[in-house]
């Protein structure tokens, strides 16, 4: 068995014995034994159908076991498919109010939370609740908040004289009242993260700054912020990947609108769903999945490139 | 950076390559030789959402109770796999299994969706398997829906009309009589009008886009002499009868007497939106006396037929699913077999079947003659809802049709376009109906009806 011997701990002017088990090496093995489970639910489950969804994209599918090659047909379709664009616009209106209003509020609450108070962690476990219900569930109960004439928010609301406002059924509301949701939902998740991100930012640099006279806003906006950066990247990237992909863009417009009302609701990956199992052109919905996969990678190197990846370090 | 990572990182690259690119071409190449049997000869599997259900009802017993019957006699055994309604509906295992060249040998089936199975061709031909006597005992056009040049690839278990329930408690409070029930689209929107309260809506269409949402939306455009396809009983869908029927679903969201969105599920649930309070009148099927009966015994209700426009013929629209067998699936004779006897039997345990689903562990309108007289015998329409069902509503129904999706697509667009996104009902219909045309231009599937 070979002697564990440190390189770097051997004297100078001898010459280190050949040793292979290493610190680094042993460090590198852990490294991927503890990456390894990780790595390989990503590549079979996300890996690989991504590299088939590519395949299947240059067939015409019928979802009835019959392939046919059309080469790129399926992507020259999409300049022509008029829903396509609507679920498009949707799909960026939904991020571009979600991913910003999301990271203020949650920074807003991280901030809020970040001392401690006598209840604390009660209000952190409160903001952070809602994350641990299913969407599918979330999805139920604000419906019945909403429900027309009879849901809590509207008879909240009929003091105002907004009593008879359907935010689900009308074709101006719905998508707001998704990005609501969706925030109310992500918001404890994402306060969570930040929260750490603060808590590594040391308090002497504050002190420092407070004792020089900077005010609150000065302190946040030359001490936190920048120290921020990469928790802030990290939750801006995960959100913007959320928001078109992920679960709340899909769970809760399945469970909440199917897509309406008049498809106002209906985002790329509802449209991409129905696609496949309503229309049964798996083909044409394998072309668009390649195509929002293609843009997730270029937004998140556009991301990546302008905040220099979230780094402090690098001037 | 050691040695040992980057030997370990290329092998890894390397080796997964190897495995996404075999794993990639190995469905593609076996998708493109296609349709193979799937299955085991000896053992059917029937996927259906009634049983067996794991609440065990009534209608998950006579489930189990069919293949019980059917295993007890034969040596091809049928199985059940259930699915939750809503996963059956509107989610994607079924159609995933198909694709997936792993359908189920008998599955069930609405209208609605018929094309798209037929077209794919995994529907088995059941005609071999059913002699005229038992093809002559479906009521009326009930066949026409499932047939194919001539050829029948789907049994109805039932029929399932449409109608309008009302509260009579909501009536008594706006201080209407029966003698007020609407007949007319015009006194349906004032009647509605006079039944809206702070907290209740006068009347509710259903408003979630959908296979349901166009299947209750059919009988008033073909009240007004509208099709959604031409020559499938009137102009096409840029038409006056067309315009009138969004118009209708259109006024009633506007003059706020209907909700633009339903309680529970969806439209289709009684208890959940008329029986709750939240609306005095409710389109719904024939399924909705059971479902009263089962969750608001105490609740007091009537049924009237769908009211007509000016110059209209009453029509309604009969839904209800079928039995049908995968023409692709290891046994597709034994399948077709086993429907014929389960729904086409003429003898009087297969009458004694049909009764019990239709009238006894449900409420439906039996699909056979010859069940439905051994139903009235025993006194199923006695009740005054199935009484109405079965002498004023009936009458005049047409079955659900059967469209492509991209028809339905055009179809639901229109109409929510119309009910919710207050568009001109003329300019929807006509983007439609280009919508509609340039398919059919091109469509080579069986007829849509």
């Amino acid at each position: 068995m070979a002697t564990l011997v440190d390189p770097g701990t051997a004297v100078a002017g001898e010459a280190a014995p050949r040793v292979w088990w290493t610190r680094r090496r042993k460090e590198a093995l852990a490294g991927y034994v503890f990456v390894a489970p990780d790595l390989l639910g990503l590549l079979v489950f996300v890996g690989l159908p991504m590299v088939l969804a590519v395949g299947v994209s240059l067939f015409s599918v019928d979802g009835f076991g019959g392939y046919t090659y059309v080469g790129l047909d399926n992507f020259r379709q999409m300049a022509e498919d008029a829903q396509l664009w609507q679920s498009v616009k949707v799909t960026l209106t939904y991020m571009v109010t979600f991913v910003p209003i999301g990271f203020v509020v949650s920074l807003g609450l991280a901030l809020l939370v970040r001392d401690h108070f006598p209840g604390v962690g009660l209000v952190r476990t409160m903001f952070f609740l809602p994350h641990v219900i299913s969407l599918v569930v979330v999805g139920v109960v604000w419906q019945f908040l909403l429900a027309d004439k009879q849901g809590a928010v509207p008879a909240l609301l009929r003091p105002v004289g907004l009593g008879d406002v359907s935010f689900l059924g009308n074709p101006a509301l719905a998508l707001g009242s998704l990005v609501v949701i969706s925030i109310w939902f992500l918001m404890g998740y994402q306060m969570l993260i930040l929260l750490g991100g603060l808590k590594d930012i040391p308090k002497e640099y504050e002190e420092a700054a407070r004792v020089d006279g900077a005010t609150s806003w000065q302190r946040f906006r030359h001490v936190i912020w920048p120290l921020l950066r990469p928790t802030s990247f990290f939750v801006l990237v995960n959100s913007t990947v959320g928001a078109v992909t992920g679960l709340q863009a899909f769970d809760l417009v399945y469970v909440l609108t199917k897509g309406g009302p008049a498809n106002s609701t209906s985002s790329v990956v509802f449209y991409i769903y129905q696609q496949a199992f309503t229309f049964n052109n798996y083909g044409y919905a394998a072309a668009l999945t390649t195509v929002v996969v293609g843009f997730l990678v270029v937004a998140t190197g556009l991301m990546f490139g302008l905040t220099k990846g979230g780094r402090f370090d690098v001037g | 950076m050691s040695a040992f990572e980057r030997v370990t990182r290329r092998s890894l690259l390397r080796g997964g390559a190897v495995v996404l690119g075999s794993a990639m071409a190995a469905p593609l190449l076996s998708a493109c030789g296609g349709g193979g049997k799937s299955g085991n000869a000896k053992e059917l599997t029937f996927w259906n959402f009634y049983g067996p259900n794991p609440q065990a009802d009534a209608q998950s017993k006579w489930f189990t109770d069919l293949a019980a019957a059917w295993n007890a006699n034969n040596e091809v055994k049928v199985k059940l796999h259930y699915l939750p309604v809503s996963e059956y509906l509107a989610g994607t295992a079924l159609q995933t299994a198909f694709s997936a060249g792993q359908g189920p040998d008998i599955f069930l089936l609405s209208p609605g969706d018929f094309l798209r199975y037929h077209n794919g061709g995994v529907l088995a031909d059941l005609t071999p398997h059913l002699k005229p006597d038992q093809i002559a005992d479906f009521d009326g056009g009930v066949l026409d829906t499932r047939k194919v040049d001539g050829k029948v690839y789907g049994l109805p278990m039932e029929q399932e009309p449409l109608a309008m329930y009302y509260s009579v408690d909501a009536f008594e409070k706006a201080k209407l009589a029966e003698g007020d029930l609407p007949q007319t689209w015009d006194q349906l929107l004032d009647v509605a009008a006079k039944l809206t309260t702070k907290d209740q809506f006068g009347i509710l269409f259903e408003t979630i886009p959908g296979y349901y949402q166009n299947f209750t939306w059919y009988p008033f455009m073909w009240m007004a002499g509208g099709s959604a396809v031409p020559g499938s009983g009137g102009a096409g869908f840029d038409a006056p009868g067309v315009h009138q029927a969004l118009k209708l679903w259109q006024d009633a969201v506007n003059n706020k007497v209907a909700p633009r969105k339903p309680q529970g599920d969806g439209a289709g649930n009684a208890p959940a939106n008329l029986a709750s309070g939240y609306v005095a009148m409710q389109q719904s099927g024939i399924w909705s006396v059971s479902q009263l009966e089962q969750e608001k015994k105490d609740f007091t209700y009537g049924v009237f037929r769908l009211p007509v426009p000016e110059g209209g013929t009453y029509t309604t629209d009969i839904g209800g699913w079928a039995f049908v067998a995968n023409a692709k699936g290891a046994n597709p004779e034994a399948a077709a077999k086993f429907i014929a006897w389960a729904l086409g039997a003429t003898d009087a345990a297969g009458v004694e079947r049909g009764r019990q689903w239709n009238t006894v562990v449900k409420t439906n309108l039996p699909a056979r003659k010859s069940v439905q007289e051994a139903a009235k015998a025993a006194g199923a329409f006695d009740k005054p809802a199935l009484k109405v069902f079965l002498e004023q509503v009936v009458p005049g129904g047409r079955g659900e049709p059967r469209y492509t999706p991209e028809v339905y697509k055009a179809v639901s667009d229109a109409i929510q376009a119309t009910q919710l996104g207050g568009a001109d009902p003329a300019k929807a219909a006509a983007d439609a109906a280009a919508k509609i045309d340039t398919f059919l231009k091109g469509y080579k599937g069986a007829a849509m009806l």
